[in-house]
């Protein structure tokens, strides 16, 4: 197209007239992207008559600087700009609706995630045992995330734990056991009975078995004279419970810097009582949560006295359990958020 | 950690049959990783001796021998030709497997007497690599000269045993379980014996003679707080060759390549032990260093910033003032645990040796090991923690193999630099806490029983105490409850008997929190919608994409990747792709929603933490076509979670609000919503969510249709409200009346003052009434007006209305709407 004044002084009008129907990036598209009219005009510059030229040029300006005073107008006003009519938003529906298309919920089967389903389920079983409920955190300190639990700076246990860090110095919980300290300063004095589900995280590549969010679901029990026996049989009780079969347990120990003992809950396979299968890679057991006696000095940092009171503390992975009760076989299926994943739960 | 258990019963009193080893240790000790039981592996392979060599007709890499085997000659081709007349060699006949290819990922390899090109092939003859004794696979395996021809394999290198890899997590606070010794002891005292270290280890023998002429070697601690101790010897005229098979058969089960009997000592001590030795050679010391008087200095000193060291893995690594390392006159030698330095390390032509046996901070080699990069077995085992005792009888080991093995003769005293060695710990224990902790009923004998097969020593006890003396060894016992732990694992878990905890009956505490998104998550999915989990994180272009700010964004300091690098501010912002992946896979009338936490930075809560609240965010996309605004679907969703406290929130159009009182959260998130479809909802002046349609650039950005809408609200400020029970109002027992009123009323009167307003009239003085809108009406010709039609249900409580009574009534209403907003009933 040949650029002349004429074009300039229609586009000006044009500019005029968009500036109440497009929004600043539409405007922006329109005029100044490397094909938009006003880029264009500055570029034909040089193929007009010399004659022209100067009364091009600063038609060619007028119509930038218009351009500069729309777009900065509507950047300052951008949170309200809107091209569209308002409407009553006090009203049930909009005017002149028919019958037929007045707002209606989606005429759809909508579901629930496996992983909330499974959260709940766990916390209601809970609560019949007598547990109080309290989510953790997203974002701590690395007091509750490590110190709190008897990891002082420089423990090398902490390397355990591939946590991240934001740049201002939280971290993001690996473990629900963050939350422990608080879950004993809320319902303390002993008695304390707590379930502490919520998301963790943890800086690790992702691939079918591990993922770097994932859910966990973090008990203590804290009251006088409370023993190892009793967490076993307190474990075991939920199990038999989720699973709805009785069941094998056995306890192996392990470490973990805020209980002593330190133990690893191991059962009997629900799926095929210990013939073998894939579930429990064909041993026969599984091994599903880490347990133990809550260390003095954890009871300490929350100001329980470790020689009146004891306490045992487990934790486990929600993923893994709910995977292995679907027949999921790929963590990374969880966080996809595939309705052809969803709509079957 | 690995060990085998020739090993475990050379050192252990171990009650227990092989095969139940790998139980034991999983039961009491920490996880098992594997077991290999090695002379399976080897089955049928013998040793052999090539009597005759040939070439091969047809084929140039190829050998052809006769191998004698004891009791015939068999034909081997080989494809190495090195192989001399009198080699002994293990041979692999026909039938039996490639101990190698056990361990890979394919099936085991099963050999075949073959013909390879032309030439029969009975057997094989195996490489280093195909016995799985090391790399090597260029080579036929060479075996000395006294292999006795005709036995088998195994027997002759020992091969009969089983390897057992135990997780080293179990073992992070367990520095003594490093070496094969502390392993030994725990199944001594998990099979009920006890164990007792032998006599070199606990009584070990310091006032060594030189037997040789003296060398010269100094010793200067510089890093005390850091080396706790520190001991060296020099040894002369050290012969280096090969180790006796026995040892490297050891190194080999234990996953230690053998190099020469001097380094392989030091090899083998460190894994019986568990404490690492390094040998440096002395002339190598000496003529790179400018030490006065052909003297060598060993320094143990900071790093200095600028030095360098060449590591025995052939790599240079610059060192700094938080690296300890050991040094003589004028350089560093060696990263002190970590790696010992190339230009003085022991090969076939050294003579004299330093041995060093050291201890090292634990956090100082772990930071230095990370930093560095450089992950050896000996910084494994300082990470964990070594006893300082263990020094001398390790070094002292190693003395006695390097005169036995390598000829060596002792060549000065020992030097040994523990300024401030640790008395034993003591702790009591209060039987009946124990049994109190563990839910058992052990006696006091059965305590001290176990705690003295571990080698603790017991000092004084009466009826409900016992005091016992902590092993040098055990750095892991601080506290009472550390040593239930030890009398739980060694009883066993699994002895201890179940029992339900005693506990008071009373109720739980509410949280409200959680039962009111168990409520929404339920109701939204049966109104239709699919509940999703999506990430925390999210990229920076995430935001320029939602019209949100990245600058109130946390931001991870080691984030996975640039695209998961920011945490999300919005629900909405990780929502999105998520309804554009769905549309893609062909879905079209859906809705996705999500009850989490977004994050915002500069808001704390009462503990100076970042402000968490739960929000439920959703987007709604639909191919209906309709020109009607799809803010009228969302708020529908939104109502039914305000459930009953509907009516105490208010919907305001954000392009007449915008400047009200808005926290920073809303005003960040209204970037995301069209101001003139879109409203904030406000319980009582604050904004608890925002419904509507989102911007046209948003729809764009994700290709998404017109008709979507969406919503966000923040769920802990709605529970945070409580609405009282609502009281009963008197029940008519009169006939409820019904009418139809058509309202004429300009247009920027809103709905709701007017639908307020009439049910405030029809609820007032005796009578009451609801409201329901039939129909909304705006006539093209007439845009400034509107028209509503409501019906109106009603009644009194003391009486029937007649006819004409209702058409009082309605007349009274339409003459208060109209002197109050100027509307006709029409």
């Amino acid at each position: 197209m040949e650029f002349k004044q004429k074009n300039l002084q229609k586009i000006y009008k044009e500019l005029l007239q968009d500036q109440k129907k497009l929004s600043l990036q539409g405007l922006k598209k329109k005029y100044i992207s490397k094909q938009g009219f006003i880029s264009e005009a500055f570029n034909k510059i040089s193929s007009i008559k010399i004659a022209e030229r100067a009364e091009y040029g600063k038609e060619a300006n007028e119509l930038k600087n218009l351009y500069e005073e729309i777009s900065q107008s509507l950047s300052q006003n951008k949170n309200i700009y809107s091209t569209r009519e308002k409407i009553d938003v006090t009203a049930p529906f909009d005017f002149n609706t028919k019958e037929e298309q007045r707002p209606h919920f989606l005429n759809e089967i909508g579901t629930q995630h496996p992983l909330t389903k499974e959260v709940e389920i766990f916390t209601e079983i809970f609560k019949s045992m007598g547990f109080n409920v309290l989510e953790s955190r997203q974002i701590d300190d690395d007091y509750h995330m490590f110190e709190s639990l008897n990891f002082p700076v420089g423990h090398p246990a902490r390397e355990m734990y591939d946590t991240f860090w934001t740049e201002d110095g939280f971290v993001l919980p690996a473990h629900t056991s963050t939350m422990q300290n608080r879950a004993m300063r809320m319902y303390g004095p002993p008695p304390i009975a707590v379930v502490l589900p919520g998301r963790c995280f943890r800086n690790e590549a992702t691939d079918a078995s591990h993922e770097f969010t994932f859910h966990q679901i973090e008990g203590i029990y804290i009251d006088k004279n409370v023993s190892l026996a009793n967490m076993v049989a307190t474990i075991k009780e939920f199990l038999e419970k989720y699973l709805e079969t009785s069941l094998e347990v056995r306890i192996q120990p392990s470490y973990f810097p805020f209980t002593e003992p330190d133990c690893e809950f191991v059962i009997s396979c629900p799926f095929c009582h210990k013939a073998g299968c894939s579930t429990c890679g064909h041993s026969g057991w599984i091994e599903l949560m880490g347990c133990g006696m809550i260390h003095p000095n954890v009871l300490k940092q929350a100001d329980i006295d470790p020689d009146t009171y004891s306490g045992f503390a487990w934790g486990f992975g929600v993923d893994r359990l709910t995977m292995i009760k679907r027949g999921i076989n790929d963590i990374r299926l969880l966080r996809d958020s595939n309705l052809n994943f969803l709509k079957q739960f | 950690m690995r060990v085998t258990t020739e090993l475990l019963k050379q050192f252990g009193d171990i009650s227990a049959k092989d095969s139940e080893y790998e139980k034991l240790i999983k039961e009491h000790i920490a996880n098992v990783e594997y077991v290999h039981d090695l002379s399976k592996d080897y089955e049928g392979i013998v040793i052999g001796e090539i009597v005759e060599k040939e070439e091969h007709p047809n084929a140039d890499k190829l050998g052809v021998y006769k191998v004698f085997i004891g009791n015939k000659r068999t034909q081997v081709v080989a494809g190495d030709k090195t192989l001399c007349i009198g080699d002994k060699v293990a041979y692999l006949p026909p039938g039996s497997y490639v101990p190698y290819t056990y361990y890979s990922d394919e099936k085991p390899v099963i050999i075949e007497a073959v013909e390879l090109r032309g030439v029969k092939s009975n057997g094989m003859l195996g490489s280093e690599k195909e016995l799985n004794l090391g790399p090597n696979h260029n080579n036929v395996f060479r075996l000395p000269q006294e292999a006795p021809v005709g036995e088998p394999f195994s027997e002759y290198y020992n091969l009969n045993d089983t390897v057992i890899e135990i997780e080293n997590k179990g073992l992070t606070n367990r520095g003594d379980l490093f070496g094969i010794l502390g392993i030994a002891r725990e199944l001594t005292a998990i099979t009920g014996n006890k164990f007792l270290s032998p006599t070199w280890i606990l009584k070990p023998q310091k006032k060594l003679h030189a037997e040789s002429n003296c060398l010269n070697l100094e010793i200067i601690n510089d890093a005390e707080a850091l080396c706790p101790r520190y001991i060296g010897i020099a040894i002369d005229n050290i012969s280096i060759k090969p180790s006796p098979i026995w040892l490297q058969s050891e190194l080999v089960k234990l996953d230690i390549k053998p190099i020469n009997n001097v380094i392989d000592i030091t090899n083998y001590i460190s894994a019986i032990l568990g404490q690492p030795l390094h040998a440096f050679d002395y002339d190598k010391i000496i003529s790179n260093d400018n030490a006065p008087d052909n003297k060598v200095i060993i320094n143990i000193r900071m790093g200095k910033e600028g030095e360098t060291i060449l590591g025995l893995d052939n790599k240079l690594h610059e060192l700094n003032d938080r690296t300890i390392v050991i040094a003589d006159n004028s350089h560093p030698i060696a990263i002190a645990g970590i790696i010992g330095g190339k230009d003085s390390s022991v090969d076939e032509s050294t003579k004299r040796i330093i041995i060093e046996s050291a201890n090292f901070d634990k956090n100082s080699i772990r930071k230095s090991s990370m930093n560095l990069g450089i992950h050896t077995d000996s910084a494994t085992k300082f990470k964990h923690s070594l006893d300082p005792e263990m020094c001398l009888p390790a070094l002292i080991k190693a003395i006695q193999l390097a005169k036995e093995l390598a000829s060596g003769s002792i060549a000065s005293n020992i030097i040994d630099i523990y300024p401030d060695p640790q008395p034993l710990q003591k702790i009591t224990i209060d039987i009946d806490k124990l049994n109190r902790h563990l839910g058992t009923s052990l006696s006091k004998d059965v305590i001290s029983t176990i705690l003295t097969n571990l080698e603790y020593t017991v000092t004084s006890s009466d009826k409900t105490f016992l005091t016992v003396k902590i092993p040098s060894w055990r750095k892991d016992i601080q506290l009472a409850e550390d040593i239930h732990e030890d009398i739980a694992r060694i009883y066993g878990f699994d002895n201890i008997e179940i029992e339900l905890p005693k506990k008071e009956i009373r109720p739980i505490r509410d949280n409200k929190i959680f039962e009111l998104k168990k409520k929404t998550r339920k109701l939204l999915s049966t109104l239709g919608l699919n509940e999703i989990l999506t990430y925390s994180f999210i990229s920076p272009e995430s935001f320029n994409k939602s019209n949100l700010d990245s600058n109130l964004a946390f931001k991870l300091k080691n984030p996975l990747s640039p695209e998961l690098s920011l945490m999300r501010t919005n629900l909405l912002q990780t929502i999105l792709p998520k309804v554009k992946e769905n549309r893609d896979r062909g879905f079209k009338n859906f809705g996705l929603f999500e009850i989490n936490i977004p994050h915002v930075k500069g808001y704390f809560d009462t503990e100076g933490l970042p402000k968490e609240e739960w929000h439920v965010s959703s987007i709604i996309t639909n191919t209906q076509e309709s020109k009607h605004s799809h803010f009228y679907i969302a708020k529908k969703y939104a109502k039914a979670i305000f459930s009953e406290k509907d009516q105490l929130i208010k919907f305001s159009l954000i392009a007449e609000s915008f400047e009200q009182n808005i926290d920073d959260y809303s005003k960040a998130t209204m970037n995301m919503f069209d101001p003139n479809v879109s409203a904030f909802c406000y319980l009582d002046k604050e904004v608890i969510g925002i419904v509507g349609e989102l911007k046209e650039n948003i729809l764009l950005e994700y290709k998404l249709p017109q008709n979507t809408c969406a919503f966000d609200i923040n769920l802990s400020k709605l529970v945070s409200t409580s609405l009282p029970d609502s009281k009963m109002k008197p029940v008519s027992i009169y006939p409820n009346f019904s009418i139809d009123l058509c309202l004429e009323s300009n247009l920027d009167i809103k709905y709701s003052e007017i639908e307020d307003f009439l049910k405030k009239i029809l609820n007032s003085a005796g009578s009451w009434g609801n409201t329901q809108c039939l129909d909304i009406y705006r006539d093209e010709k007439i845009p400034e007006k509107k028209r509503i039609t409501f019906r109106i249900e009603g009644g009194e409580n003391s009486k029937t209305l007649t006819d004409k009574e209702i058409k009082e009534k309605v007349s009274m209403i339409s003459k208060k709407l109209n002197s109050k907003f100027g509307i006709k009933v029409i």
